[in-house]
């Protein structure tokens, strides 16, 4: 079926990325924060088969960089200087998934040349690489925080949902609340509070689980629509007159009517989560250098020199866009079986 | 009547809540106003303890809280800090250059979002439907921020829009009508940037609900009846799929003071957004706390516009 | 103070004496002259200036950061507010900002007595507030208790406060005043700079009536304001622009005897971001753009000639950035970590190491896209006057700081880390301010320059307020990078950075008592320079002040930012200098083609 074709199509291209990003130390050419100097902001390398007499060359080649000295600031290619491209290459050391030593590359060439597939920064620093790495964090943001909300979400919708009366007022009320307060301004306060013998990786948590815990209101409220439904339901009013207890109930008849729902929000919440992660490193919330995240590699384009002379930089937003857009289509093809199945 | 007052008194308490929640997170926040002041060189430690001590800066939490409700009933809403007067007149300019913004882009987003979220449901699954899914899919990946960046090297590469502003430098000579005619093409750029950010949830949301209006038994019954397409659009279809549009709706204006900051900060129009940043970064506890305050108040509108709305309109949840 | 226009003053006075015999022979009060509508040159001591003459008429737009706070100058103390209220308001003495010397401004000349301690100012006579109302000794008499009044908490008070008392003033007549300090002061003239003199008649009932603070705040009428700057209040709105007009009654005139100044009007708009205000200077709604970033002018460079504007590379002017640690003493605070590394941050070798590892030059390439001065002290060579030039500039060397490591009692694990002599790694962080960019990167390329020693470094970013907080109130930081953009070039306004019991000794705060000898040596030397009259002997002492911070590295001063600034071409007379307001010191002088 059309529907189930999309969904598999999406999952497999999610899948597909987020392998990338965990194994980023094999794909990547060089470590995230590897500098140099002598190349801040040059575009992305162009990769050649024929050099410029004319030659073919089996294994592709990149040229040299030297400063143009028309234009302050650019740069033009020597074509003296040919670096050819190699594959597994041995490289800037790295941990697969923080565990496993390796300095396996997948391609690389020999110094002094540079393969920057997406540029550099404004520190020289290869923008493939750090979109890589920076995936890992920004992904991992996504995933934990959007967990953290729809558990949130379950326990106090399925409270609400099921008891209803002054516990649901009072619940639902203060969903609102969190809605409505300036979360921005907690997140300053928690950033700024924090001791500094805190690592980095720390305090990313403590963001991520704040952003988490805020944004329960929302699926809160959407478990507790399903579980009021629910729990009016034949069976569940058959097992209660049987002597079921509450939490015998909300087990095994209730919740597993949410189960959709909660799918459902997941795919929905994660990209929302991964921008969240994306705006707060924007004001300099977020991960510290010379970590990157998603966030602080388009966080340069706040900068009119930037957004208007260097056009790479906007790459890792133009990738975001097809990860974005999996998710969404994920969800959709989630919704639309949730209405497919008879309730 | 009885749920009238019942949500109004519950608005009131949560508007309260609001103001002492955002009060107490700004002083917890480390850093007040005059610590930028002792980074300066040439000022010593006993003026600003002086100036302190001049704002009431050095009094305990509850002692503060209370003389800033009296603020707040008297009209006032506290000093600030920075402008050394009281905050409220600050916020009315503000406030009304932002409603001015939003309410505009708010109208054009409703105006394209309607007509377009009908003709995608109407014809879903075809390629119109499906280009329309698309679309609003990638409008709602690309953040906000880059989106406004972009627009606003558009008006700096081709000078067709003015890159920023209410108004121009020259606006006091204008007569009447060449001083709207200024605003509104200054209002162009930023109005169509929200818009078009606000644009996407609208039409899913509109698509969504009539979808699930046209597939109910009684849209195919009245199809059988043989009534034309438009009519059964417009005057059956909509109207049953209008519980999540007037939620939508409430949600629209509980945003309105809110939204638009982002815009406003990038394309410097004159609204509360600019003062609420530049408010936060030099803790101008009390601007901050007004801003928050004020657009609480809008939220809450909105909100109890759309309960009361759907209350009226809705019969089913009255018989709840 | 310019010897021509001294003796055309002394010509004037001259005059003006004479006639005022003559009419007081006649019998009409002198006093009565300043209110009736007499030709304004034969009874005025306007200034002459020596500028390029230009055209009267025209108007420029200028873009500001934000709305200002307030329009007093008593309590003003940001940027956007202090930069208006220079367009509107005059000084005794001032600054001039090209030549960096004090000349002659509302006070036409005066003298000093032998001790030092005694200065006797002349003011210029027959001039008029922005509203016609004429000024004498009385408003300087006025302004000076204004600000000398510890009620209302203004910062210019703490500048008047010299050997311990604030200095006392007497009217001697309508025309002259005297100003007495406790003890001789190097920088007395220069202290009259940015003191702007208040009209008594507009503001002495708020000031009696203790409402000061409450005056002259933005939402007042026009009207209400009345200064002897070149310009006076049009129009306010809230939230886009401020308007300043003519002042019909200013004391200027220039070398053909045109009264300054020739614009009509200043337009200044409130542009948020400094982006904004590139873009909106490159779109023609502004006519001047001053402090932005490097990157910036090399953007705005492309297109010059075609756009018709001209930008200006001032050189470094005298800010200065540098990374400084935690050295404030932590027992009574909870911060045993903290105080377990300063065993590392107050070992001289262990700061001598991190400076030498710093790659300065990369700072300027990739920071300030090259338009920055490498800095090893705080005197920036925009300072011409004070900067010790014979100050050694050791070039990078990673070798040298090895060896430094080395002595201190350093060593290095198989995998490169670094450790101290009891094993422990060499860890700490960084903190810089979220809202500064160039403070942040500079803050990572130390980080990576350091990681080639062996040093964990991370960069933690907060917003500004709480940065602050840290530094000043709990000490709950390990590094540091800041910038000090010094107001003058004199070394008095650098008095409470240097002095160890200085409010912005900032890395060791609140000292009863110097915590080392060479700090007790600055202090020993700061003070003397400031009662010491010759500048030759002045120069020597803070010479030895610049080479002890560069031999003992309180601050590790990494690099100064050149001044930017650009105006279009059809801007006469602009003419951007290295002290601030950068672009608008001369605004009386500007014309528009």
């Amino acid at each position: 079926m059309k529907r189930q074709r999309k969904l598999w199509v999406a999952v497999i291209l999610l899948a597909g990325f987020h392998g990338l990003v965990l194994f980023a130390g094999v794909f990547a050419p060089y470590s995230f924060s590897a500098q140099d100097r002598e190349l801040p902001f040059a575009p992305p390398t162009r990769i050649h088969f024929f050099d410029a007499q004319g030659r073919f060359h089996a294994r592709p080649f990149v040229y040299g960089l030297k400063d143009n000295p028309k234009i302050f600031g650019a740069y033009e290619t020597d074509s003296a200087a040919i670096y050819p491209v190699h594959f597994f290459v041995q490289g800037a050391r790295y941990k697969i998934a923080g565990l496993f030593p390796s300095h396996l590359h997948l391609f690389g060439v020999g110094a002094p040349g540079r393969i920057f597939a997406m540029g550099s920064d404004a520190y020289g620093r290869d923008q493939f690489t750090r979109f890589l790495y920076g995936g890992q964090i920004s992904l991992a943001a996504g995933w934990i925080a959007a967990t953290l909300s729809v558990l949130l979400g379950i326990v106090i919708g399925s409270l609400a949902g099921f008891y209803g009366g002054w516990i649901d007022d009072v619940l639902m009320r203060g969903g609102e609340l969190f809605l409505a307060l300036p979360w921005l301004y907690l997140l300053f306060a928690v950033r700024a509070a924090l001791p500094l013998q805190i690592a980095q990786w720390e305090v990313f948590l403590l963001l991520v689980a704040v952003i988490g815990l805020i944004g329960w209101a929302r699926p809160a409220r959407l478990i507790r629509g399903a579980v009021l439904s629910a729990k009016e339901r034949n069976f569940v009013t058959a097992a209660r007159a049987l002597g079921a207890s509450d939490i015998y109930l909300l087990r095994r008849h209730v919740l597993p009517q949410t189960y959709g729902i909660m799918l459902t929000q997941m795919t929905l919440l994660i990209p929302q989560y991964i921008l969240a992660e994306v705006t707060l490193t924007f004001l300099g919330l977020g991960v510290g250098e010379p970590m990157p995240s998603w966030g602080s590699l388009l966080a340069s384009l706040q900068q009119y020199y930037v957004l208007s002379s260097y056009w790479w930089m906007f790459l890792p937003a133009l990738l975001l866009i097809p990860v974005f857009l999996a998710y969404y289509i994920a969800a959709n093809a989630l919704q639309e079986r949730l209405k497919s199945v008879p309730l | 009547m009885r749920y009238l007052t019942k949500r109004l008194l519950h608005a009131a308490w949560l508007l309260i809540a609001i103001s002492f929640f955002s009060f107490a997170l700004l002083q917890w926040a480390p850093g007040n106003f005059f610590d930028a002041m002792r980074m300066n060189p040439r000022v010593s430690a006993q003026t600003i303890a002086g100036l302190r001590a001049e704002h009431g800066m050095n009094r305990s939490f509850p002692v503060r809280y209370a003389r800033w409700a009296g603020s707040m009933l008297r009209g006032n809403m506290g000093v600030s800090l920075s402008y050394n007067s009281p905050v409220a007149p600050l916020l009315w300019t503000r406030a009304r250059n932002t409603l001015l913004l939003t309410s505009t882009s708010t109208l054009l987003a409703w105006l394209l979002a309607i007509p377009l979220g009908i003709w995608s449901a109407a014809n879903k699954g075809k390629w119109g439907d499906r280009a329309c899914v698309f679309a609003t899919s990638t409008l709602l990946t690309i953040p906000d921020l880059l989106l406004f960046l972009v627009l606003l090297l558009l008006a700096a590469r081709t000078g067709w829009f003015p890159t920023g502003g209410m108004v121009s430098t020259d606006f006091g000579d204008f007569g009447f009508w060449s001083k709207g005619k200024d605003i509104a093409v200054h209002l162009a750029l930023p109005c169509v940037g929200l818009a078009v950010v606000t644009l996407p949830v609208l039409v899913r949301h509109i698509r969504s609900a009539m979808i699930e209006a046209l597939e109910s038994p009684f849209i195919r019954a009245a199809r059988g009846h043989g009534i034309p397409r438009w009519r059964l659009l417009l005057r059956y279809a909509l109207p049953a799929a209008s519980n999540p549009l007037i939620s939508l709706l409430g949600f629209s204006i509980a945003t309105m003071l809110s939204a638009s900051v982002i815009v406003e900060v990038i394309m410097s129009w004159p609204g509360l957004g600019p003062l609420m940043v530049q408010a936060i970064l030099s803790r101008d506890v009390y601007v901050v706390v007004g801003v928050v305050t004020l657009s609480s108040v809008f939220l809450v509108a909105g909100n109890l516009f759309a309960d009361v709305l759907l209350f009226v309109s809705d019969p089913r949840i009255r018989v709840e | 103070m310019p010897q021509a226009s001294h003796s055309k003053h002394a010509l004037a006075a001259l005059a003006v004496a004479i006639l005022c015999i003559v009419f007081s022979a006649i019998g009409l009060p002198v006093t009565a002259l300043s209110t009736r509508a007499l030709p304004a040159q034969s009874a005025e001591d306007r200034m002459v200036t020596d500028n390029p003459p230009g055209r009267r008429g025209g108007e420029i737009a200028v873009a500001l950061r934000s709305d200002p706070k307030t329009l007093n100058p008593a309590l003003a103390e940001d940027a956007t507010s202090r930069d208006i209220i220079y367009c509107m308001n005059a000084d005794l003495i001032h600054i001039n900002r090209k030549t960096q010397e004090t000349e002659s401004a509302l006070a036409k000349s005066w003298s000093v007595s032998h001790d030092g301690k005694t200065y006797t100012l002349q003011l210029r006579r027959g001039l008029r507030f922005s509203d016609g109302k004429p000024f004498n000794a009385d408003d300087v008499i006025f302004t000076f208790e204004v600000y000398l009044d510890d009620t209302i908490h203004s910062p210019e008070r703490d500048l008047l406060i010299v050997g311990g008392k604030p200095i006392s003033v007497q009217k001697i007549d309508d025309y002259t005043v005297q100003f007495r300090l406790a003890q001789p002061y190097a920088a007395a003239e220069r202290l009259f700079d940015g003191m702007p003199i208040l009209p008594k008649h507009l503001l002495e009932d708020a000031y009696k009536s203790g409402t000061f603070s409450k005056a002259w705040s933005i939402s007042m009428p026009p009207r209400q304001f009345a200064g002897l700057g070149p310009f006076r209040l049009k129009e306010y709105v809230p939230g886009q622009r401020i308007v300043l007009e003519r002042n019909p009654y200013y004391w200027k005139v220039d070398g053909k005897g045109n009264p300054l100044p020739y614009l009509n009007e200043i337009v200044f708009l409130f542009v948020p971001s400094e982006d904004a205000q590139v873009i909106r200077f490159q779109a023609g709604d502004t006519d001047i753009l001053s402090s932005f970033s490097a990157q910036n002018f090399a953007l705005l460079q492309e297109a010059q000639a075609a756009k018709g504007y001209h930008l200006y590379d001032l050189g470094p002017g005298l800010e200065y950035n540098f990374l400084f640690f935690n050295m404030n003493d932590l027992a009574s605070k909870n911060l045993g970590q903290i105080a377990r590394k300063q065993v590392w941050f107050q070992d001289v070798r262990f700061r001598q190491a991190v400076s030498a590892a710093i790659d300065r030059d990369g700072i300027v390439r990739l920071v300030y896209d090259g338009r920055a001065t490498p800095l090893w002290s705080q005197v920036t060579p925009g300072n011409k006057r004070w900067v010790d030039s014979a100050l050694p500039h050791p070039p990078r060397s990673l070798a040298g700081a090895r060896g430094l490591l080395k002595s201190a009692g350093f060593s290095w694990k198989g995998d490169g880390t670094l450790i101290d002599a009891r094993g422990n790694p060499v860890e700490f962080s960084i903190l810089t301010s979220s809202s500064n960019a160039e403070r942040t990167k500079m803050a990572t390329i130390i980080q990576n320059d350091l990681s080639q020693l062996g040093m964990n470094v991370h960069v933690v970013s907060l917003d500004f307020g709480a940065m602050v907080d840290r530094l000043l109130n709990s000490f709950d930081y390990e590094a540091a990078v800041m910038g000090i953009a010094s107001g003058d070039t004199d070394p008095t306004s650098e008095m409470n950075v240097w002095l160890s019991s200085g409010g912005t000794h900032l890395w060791h705060l609140n000292e009863s008592k110097p915590a080392t000898p060479w700090e007790g040596e600055m202090d020993r030397l700061m003070n003397e320079q400031l009662i010491t009259l010759n500048h030759v002997r002045r120069k020597r002492l803070y010479d030895q002040v610049q080479q002890i911070v560069e031999q003992n590295l309180p601050v590790i001063c990494l690099a100064s930012p050149d001044i930017l600034a650009g105006a279009k071409d059809r801007v006469g007379n602009f003419d951007p200098a290295i002290l601030d307001p950068y672009a608008l010191w001369n605004v009386e002088e500007l014309y528009v083609h």
